[in-house]
C-alpha cells in the first residue's frame, strides 16, 4: 500500500512505530518502507524525537556517591593503559577513526538508534546505508578488526555529506531533503512531498546568505532527485536555503515568486 | 534552534569531552561537571526503565562512559542535549535488562518492591519539567491531556520498549484495554502535537 498518500494513517503507524507497540510483520514492513520512502522515514524519524523527549519528564533521583567513584576507576584505569602502549601511528589514528565513524554507523543500526543521531544524519543516510549494512554485517566488535582494510577503503571512497537541509513548506511538512557534498562540488535535492510546479512554473533553489541577496543554485527539474553543481562559498555560508515558485526555466537577479520551502543549512560533523 | 542556557552549557561540556586533540585531564573534568549536572536526571529514568537501584546505578555507569566515547557524535544530533544523553540511558538499560533475563530466567522477582507499578491516580502528574527542552514541554503539555492510565501505559511503552502483551502483564490490565489505551493515547497525542510541529 502506498503510505504516504495516505497522510494520517502514516502519521498514525509512525507513532506506533516509535512508541515501540508496532510489532512483528508490521514493524519490518514499515521499516523496510521507510528504508524506501523518504516521507515515511521523515515521519518515523519525526515521531522518535518526540518520543526520545520523554527521557527528559522522568523525576530526578540523586544516585549513590559511589557511582562517579566507578566511573573515574574505570577512566584510570583505561588511562593507565593508554599510556602503557607506544604512542599512535598515523595509520593506528587512521584506524581509530574509522572505528569511531564504524560505531556511529553500528549505532544507526536500528531505526530507534538512529533517534540519537539527529535528523541531518538520518537524511544522509542514503548514502550511509551502505556502512550501516556493512557495520551490521560485521556484528561484534571482535570481528571487525579483519575487514578493518575494507570497511577504511569504503569509508574513504564514500561522499561527504559535511551540510544538510530539511526544507519545510509553511505548515512544517518535510518537502525536500538537500544535502551538499563539499569535495565534489555538489548539491542533491531530493523531493519528498508531493508537490509538483504547473506546466508553466519552475522550482528554483536559493542560498539566502546573511545580509546579502539571495543567490540562486539552480533551478530544479521534474525529477524525484537532482544534482546540482555549487561551490563550497555559494552555499556553505548561507545560513538558510529556500525553494521559490518562478516562470518556467527560472530566472536571473533575485527570487520573483512565494518561497515554497525552506530550511536551515545544518553542517554535519 | 533557540538553545536555553543550560542547553549550551552541556553542549559545551560534551564538546570537552569529545574534543579530538582532548587533554585527558580536562576532558575528564568536562565529563565530572557533566555527571554533576545531569546525573540525578538520568539516574530517574534509569531506575524507571529498571526498578532496581543498584542495576539502574550499573546503567548510569554505563552511561557515563558511553558518554565518554560518543560525545563526539552529539554534534551530529539536532535533539537536545538532555533527551540525546536520555536515548544513551534508554538504551543501556533495556540492552542491562536484555542480557539480564537472558542470564536469569527468575529477575522479574528482584524488582525492588518500593518500585511496584501501582497505576496512578487520575490527579497524579509525576512528571518533572523545571530542566526540560522545548520539545520535552510539548510532549508533556500533550501527555499531560491524557487520563492518567492512559499517560502510564504510553510512557511505559516506550521507556521500557513494551509490547501490547508485555504491558498487559506488567500492569495486570487485560490486552483488550491496553491495546484501546495504546491506541486512543496516540491519537490523542497526534492530535496535540500537530500543534507544535
Amino acid at each position: 500500500m502506498n503510505l504516504h498518500s495516505h497522510p494520517e494513517l502514516l502519521d498514525r503507524i509512525a507513532a506506533a512505530y516509535a512508541l515501540g507497540t508496532l510489532r512483528g510483520g508490521a514493524r519490518r514492513r514499515f521499516e523496510a518502507m521507510a528504508r524506501q520512502v523518504p516521507p515515511v522515514r521523515v515521519a518515523a524519524l519525526l515521531w522518535q524525537e518526540r518520543f526520545a523527549a520523554m527521557t527528559e519528564l522522568q523525576a530526578a533521583q540523586v544516585p549513590h556517591a559511589n557511582v562517579w567513584k566507578r566511573i573515574e576507576n574505570v577512566l584510570e584505569a583505561q588511562s593507565a593503559a593508554d599510556t602503557s602502549m607506544a604512542p599512535p601511528s598515523p595509520l593506528a589514528e587512521g584506524w581509530r577513526r574509522a572505528l569511531a565513524r564504524w560505531r556511529t554507523a553500528a549505532l544507526a543500526g536500528s531505526m530507534a538508534a538512529l533517534a540519537l543521531l539527529g535528523v541531518s544524519v538520518h537524511l544522509a543516510g542514503e548514502v550511509r546505508r551502505g556502512e550501516v549494512q556493512l557495520a551490521r554485517a560485521e556484528g561484534e566488535r571482535a570481528t571487525l578488526a579483519r575487514s578493518n582494510a575494507q570497511i577504511t577503503a569504503q569509508l574513504q571512497a564514500r561522499p561527504e555529506i559535511q551540510y544538510v537541509a530539511v526544507l519545510n513548506d509553511d505548515r512544517s511538512s518535510a518537502s525536500m531533503l538537500v544535502t551538499f557534498d563539499p569535495n565534489r562540488n555538489t548539491l542533491t535535492v531530493k523531493r519528498i512531498g508531493a508537490y509538483q510546479a504547473a506546466p508553466d512554473r519552475s522550482l528554483q533553489l536559493w542560498a539566502l546568505p546573511t545580509g546579502a541577496n539571495p543567490q540562486s543554485l539552480g533551478v530544479l527539474g521534474d525529477g524525484a532527485v537532482m544534482r546540482l553543481a555549487a561551490a563550497r562559498d555559494q552555499v556553505v555560508p548561507a545560513p538558510t536555503l529556500a525553494v521559490t515558485l518562478e516562470p518556467r526555466g527560472g530566472v536571473t537577479g533575485g527570487p520573483t515568486g512565494p518561497i515554497l520551502f525552506k530550511g536551515p543549512l545544518l553542517q554535519a560533523p | 534552534m533557540s538553545r536555553s542556557p543550560e542547553d549550551k552549557r552541556l553542549i559545551e561540556l560534551m564538546d570537552r569531552v569529545a574534543a579530538d586533540d582532548r587533554r585527558r585531564a580536562d576532558a575528564q573534568a568536562a565529563l565530572r561537571e557533566l555527571y554533576e549536572l545531569t546525573s540525578p536526571r538520568l539516574y530517574g529514568l534509569a531506575l524507571r526503565v529498571v526498578r532496581n537501584r543498584e542495576w539502574a546505578e550499573d546503567v548510569l555507569q554505563e552511561t557515563y562512559l558511553n558518554i565518554w566515547r560518543i560525545a563526539g557524535d552529539y554534534r551530529a544530533s539536532l535533539s537536545p542535549p538532555l533527551a540525546w544523553m536520555g536515548v544513551v540511558v534508554r538504551s543501556r538499560a533495556l540492552d542491562f535488562l536484555r542480557r539480564r533475563a537472558t542470564e536469569r530466567a527468575d529477575s522479574a522477582l528482584e524488582l525492588d518492591n518500593a518500585m511496584s507499578d501501582a497505576l496512578p491516580g487520575d490527579s497524579a502528574d509525576p512528571m518533572d519539567v523545571s530542566e526540560a527542552s522545548e520539545q520535552a514541554w510539548a510532549l508533556h503539555e500533550c501527555l499531560r491531556k491524557l487520563e492518567a492510565r492512559q499517560r502510564e501505559v504510553v510512557s511505559l511503552a516506550y521507556l521500557r520498549d513494551l509490547s501490547h502483551g508485555e504491558l498487559a502483564a506488567q500492569l495486570k490490565l487485560p490486552l483488550g484495554t491496553v491495546k484501546t489505551w495504546i491506541r486512543r493515547g496516540i491519537d490523542q497525542l497526534r492530535a496535540c502535537m500537530a500543534r507544535f510541529a
